[in-house]
């Protein structure tokens, strides 16, 4: 029951989780990793829990395409 | 109640309506914008963005990230449940989401209030006039959210309600953009500085 829903919240509980522990890490990909992260949980929110699996391809395509602007957008401002 | 299926292949019907996700994506170009700029005004100050974060309590972060995606994921199934018929364990799913929400508000008010009390408010400096400006602006949409919330359970607890399904998708659509914009204010607010 739910069985898909309650997989992908236990997924993004644990990338939570993880980015929390990752920031702690000093490394220069670090900020990749926690931009990573949060566009994964950002997907599992948008096609699970809000169902855009079972929109038209144009939606999709949008609220993809507005993520990976965002992430580009915000890797090639910061320092 | 009206729950008949509508097909979301549809190009104009995407769950929950056009017009909700065009508030979506407005909302979320917005707080977007928000953060690019943040972002970029931290190159300028890169010391004073690095300490500022430091005096952010990331395991409050952390725990209303995940109080967030909890009520996400109640709101996700309570959905389902009215789509099958089931409209008693819609009702108490709804109440654990509306639950987990105010949860998020009450943590984010101990917050806000530790900071207020450390002598931090909005003209601190530019870090903390980007955190209360898009925190704020999001906890407004959290308490907007709730009141949809709150008026959906009484509208389906209705004996002749005139609610229909996509009135419940479009809120909790809603309810869902909440957490999105979130998802992409905690790691650039708490993490990445």
């Amino acid at each position: 029951m739910h069985k898909t829903a309650t997989i992908t919240w236990i997924v993004l509980l644990v990338l939570t989780l993880a980015s929390a522990l990752f920031s702690k890490l000093e490394s220069k990909y670090i900020i990749l990793v926690i931009l990573i992260l949060a566009a994964l949980k950002f997907l599992g929110i948008a096609f699970q829990f809000m169902e855009m699996k079972k929109a038209h391809v144009f939606w999709k395509t949008l609220i993809i395409g507005f993520l990976a602007l965002f992430v580009i957008i915000l890797l090639i401002i910061v320092k | 109640m009206q729950t008949q299926e509508i097909n979301h292949k549809n190009i104009y019907y995407p769950p929950g309506g056009i017009l909700i996700w065009i508030i979506i994506f407005l909302e979320l170009i917005t707080f977007g914008a928000g953060l690019i700029a943040m972002v970029y005004y931290s190159n300028q100050e890169p010391e004073l963005f690095h300490n500022s974060s430091l005096k952010l309590n990331t395991t409050y972060g952390m725990v209303n990230t995940m109080l967030l995606l909890t009520s996400g994921f109640f709101m996700a199934i309570s959905v389902t449940e009215l789509k099958k018929g089931n409209k008693e364990r819609f009702k108490k799913l709804l109440v654990f989401t509306m639950l987990f929400g105010c949860l998020f508000l009450y943590l984010k008010g101990i917050e806000y209030h530790e900071k207020l009390n450390e002598g931090i408010s909005i003209g601190y400096n530019t870090f903390f006039s980007f955190y209360w400006m898009l925190t704020l602006f999001h906890v407004i949409h959290v308490i907007v959210g709730l009141i949809i919330l709150t008026s959906v359970y009484f509208g389906v607890k209705k004996e002749n309600s005139n609610t229909s399904m996509e009135d419940v998708e479009a809120s909790a659509a809603f309810w869902h953009m909440c957490d999105l914009i979130w998802i992409i204010l905690f790691p650039i607010i708490y993490l990445l500085f």
